[in-house]
């Protein structure tokens, strides 16, 4: 079978669609005088993830060696040391780790796709080498991705968005960081002699990062964390904090800000409820209480871990994934992780009051969701592994009224996927073998002492 | 040691001051102390029941209590004196906060020098936090007469992540480092409590002109402070001639328990100032 895909983008008006299967990005393209998807590109990441951690580990080994010289040397200055002491002293090389028997299999994921502002580059992240990789797009080759450069960082990678000039790209990480990436040209920052200095930082994961720009264009960074703060911060001058928008009581996985509503900004996330919120005010203007729509949908993937439980084994916890909108349509779309709905949402554009239309159920649980913005429309890609011949994904479109399936395209799309990967080496997998398509919910904070 | 391992163990001597501590701060921690009532005089703690290992992870999670937004944050519990029943709402605020507080010593030392400001210690350590509560307990209660030490208080709190819960932009006036974690290992540098990122929600929660005071034993960790704060673009140093004549600076030298152990050791102490600079125009 082929490996559900993990995450996918699609551009503004529909026409093109990124897919994440395991380490490789595959491209699709919806052919208009055909009335088809046709397969586009494609790029594996096949950096070997050990090469970084043995140039890590060899550079470590030489920092030590050069200091346990110095302090050999000082010892032997030192004529009044005791034996012993200098016996305790001799130090270690540190060691290559190698994983022992039981150890969690590594996965080489590619993740964080986007597209920047123009869409004439795609942007991605890789776990082999913890690097951002830009491409350059170019229909009109057979391949359309062009690698223009990869640009390792010291973290892991955990969410990214563009300037408003498409300038640089701005990289938030499991560490709390964000860098600000060079996105054209092909130079390299080298990263182990500490060249790349955070623009800011958070003590907590980052999970969410965006841009948005007030009445005088000046652009503000939003960062969200895994403690339930989204900061605002002037941008370039990122040394000065704006404000906090303070209302969320659990971790915040996902942040929106439409095209339509200039003051406005939704988040979710481990909460109970969908956040709008004013940020040039930094009110909550409204928390959408998703409980009871959210409710029908839950099963066995959301109760809480064993060691969590409570006595009656009924404690149930979700997360929001992600939340998207589109350029001009005033309706914003989500999806709570390892479950079939995806929810749709009309906002008031003006005060940002959220009001739920309409719920569509999926036949299979949603792994990824993203929008087209200009054609509004959505594209959610499902989670397959237990069904034979069911459909990776799915796209739906607003006919003027309401939201619908549109069946063509899925078969469209479903056929012209097979036909590509089914004997493709890198997307064929085992049921068991499958990477971890849910991992928003491991980002409740489970408190220790 | 775990802090409460010791609960195993009823016998402990160690398990029942502190239990019977307890008892007495849930009792007297938030109650507005009445001068006229006759009490009898309560004992200051004792530093060696309340030991504890010297370092906390500030990056996992604690099980803490903040609150969602400065707004909502309820200073009256920490300071009763200064909360006003007819109006429902405190007289005063928070504007001094020492970050990493420790024993309380500097708290102590401040109380009398600043009475007409809230000065708050926030520190990580829950046995090192319980002391200084029932230290300022014991504190308020023997000096009830006079109203002395209702300006400090103490929580327990990781200042890294949840600063910006307690207080507003631009609330603070002074804010004291002192003697922090130095965290030698390079690969633990950004659990230090200067760094050029944490800089910028300091600079946010100070007003202008508010003061950044450090001081530490350790020269690299005191040349790494200076750095990152003469790096920042909102901070600038202080000279040696504005340090001599500043008296939080004298108290900062000799009151906290670390500048004690440090003096008895005839160690070096290195301390530097910096000043809150206004935001430049945004782009």
């Amino acid at each position: 079978m082929i490996h559900p895909i993990q995450t996918a983008v699609v551009n503004r008006d529909g026409s093109v669609v990124f897919c994440v299967i395991k380490n490789m990005i595959q491209v699709f393209r919806w052919d208009q005088t055909k009335s088809e998807f046709v397969a586009a590109g494609q790029w594996v990441d096949d950096e070997d993830s050990s090469n970084a951690i043995k140039k890590k580990v060899s550079e470590e080994q030489q920092r030590q060696r050069a200091e346990n010289e110095a302090k050999r040397r000082k010892i032997e200055d030192d004529a009044a040391e005791s034996e012993t002491a200098k016996r305790s002293r001799r130090h270690k090389d540190a060691k290559v780790p190698v994983p022992g028997a039981g150890a969690p299999p590594v996965y080489n994921h590619v993740r964080n796709l986007a597209l920047s502002r123009d869409e004439k580059l795609l942007y991605a992240c890789t776990d082999s080498d913890k690097a951002l990789v830009v491409f350059a797009l170019d229909f009109d080759k057979e391949n359309c991705l062009i690698l223009q450069k990869r640009q390792p960082l010291p973290k892991r990678p955990n969410a990214l968005t563009t300037t408003q000039d498409d300038k640089q790209v701005l990289v938030a990480d499991k560490f709390g960081d964000v860098y600000s990436v060079d996105a054209r040209g092909s130079d390299v920052v080298d990263v182990s002699k500490g060249n790349l200095e955070p623009i800011l930082g958070h003590v907590s994961l980052l999970t969410a990062v965006a841009i948005v720009c007030d009445a005088d264009g000046k652009q503000l960074l939003v960062t969200a964390d895994r403690d339930e703060h989204i900061r605002l911060t002037h941008y370039p001058q990122t040394y000065i904090v704006d404000k906090w928008l303070f209302g969320s009581k659990q971790f915040v996985s996902t942040l929106c800000v439409p095209e339509w509503g200039t003051n406005l900004l939704f988040s979710a996330g481990g909460d109970n409820f969908v956040s709008s919120w004013n940020w040039q005010s930094g009110e909550l203007v409204d928390a959408l209480d998703i409980d009871e729509l959210v409710n029908p949908f839950l099963g066995d993937a959301q109760l809480a871990p064993s060691k969590f439980q409570d006595e009656s084994n009924s404690l149930v916890e979700y997360a929001v994934s992600k939340l998207v909108t589109f350029s001009n349509l005033p309706y914003v779309a989500f999806f709570v992780e390892q479950t079939r709905a995806l929810f749709i949402c009309k906002v008031d554009p003006l005060v940002g009051k959220l009001m739920l239309v309409q719920t569509i159920e999926m036949s299979l649980n949603i792994v990824s969701l993203s929008s087209a913005l200009s054609a509004d429309s959505i594209m959610v890609t499902l989670d397959h592994r237990d069904s034979e011949n069911a459909h990776l994904a799915a796209f739906i479109t607003w006919d003027g009224t309401q939201f619908s399936v549109d069946g063509e395209k899925n078969i469209s799309f479903h056929n012209c996927i097979t036909e590509k990967l089914h004997e493709d080496p890198v997307a064929s997998t085992e049921a068991q073998d499958i990477y971890p398509l849910y991992s928003v919910a491991t980002l409740r904070k489970r408190a220790e002492n | 040691m775990k802090a409460g391992m010791s609960l195993d163990d009823p016998s402990s001597k160690r398990q029942a001051y502190r239990l019977k501590k307890q008892e007495n701060r849930q009792e007297l921690k938030h109650v507005r102390i009445d001068p006229s009532a006759s009490s009898e005089k309560i004992d200051l703690p004792r530093k060696r029941f309340y030991r504890q290992r010297a370092h906390s992870n500030p990056f996992s999670d604690h099980q803490l209590e903040y609150p969602v937004s400065p707004e909502e944050m309820d200073w009256q519990k920490l300071y009763p004196h200064f909360f006003d029943e007819a109006t429902s709402k405190m007289t005063k605020e928070v504007t001094i906060a020492d970050i990493g507080c420790g024993f309380g010593g500097l708290l102590i030392d401040l109380s009398p020098e600043f009475p007409e400001n809230l000065i708050l210690g926030m520190e990580i350590r829950v046995q090192v936090t319980n002391y200084v509560e029932d230290r300022i307990i014991a504190l308020r209660s023997n000096n009830a007469a006079t109203n002395g030490y209702q300006n400090i208080s103490v929580l327990r709190g990781n200042a890294m992540k949840f600063l910006p819960n307690f207080f507003r932009k631009s609330q603070l006036e002074k804010m004291f480092f002192c003697f922090p974690d130095p965290h030698f290992k390079q690969r633990k540098h950004k659990a230090r409590i200067i760094t050029n990122t944490l800089l910028s929600e300091y600079a946010y929660a100070l007003k202008e002109g508010g003061i950044v005071y450090t001081i530490t034993d350790v020269l690299d960790l005191h040349q790494w402070m200076v750095k990152h704060l003469e790096e920042h673009p909102l901070f600038d140093r202080l000279s040696t001639e504005w340090e001599k004549n500043d008296k939080c600076v004298q108290i900062m030298r000799h009151a906290t328990e670390e500048g004690k152990k440090v003096e008895r050791k005839k160690g070096d102490k290195y301390v530097a100032c910096f000043v809150r600079l206004p935001n430049p125009t945004i782009m």
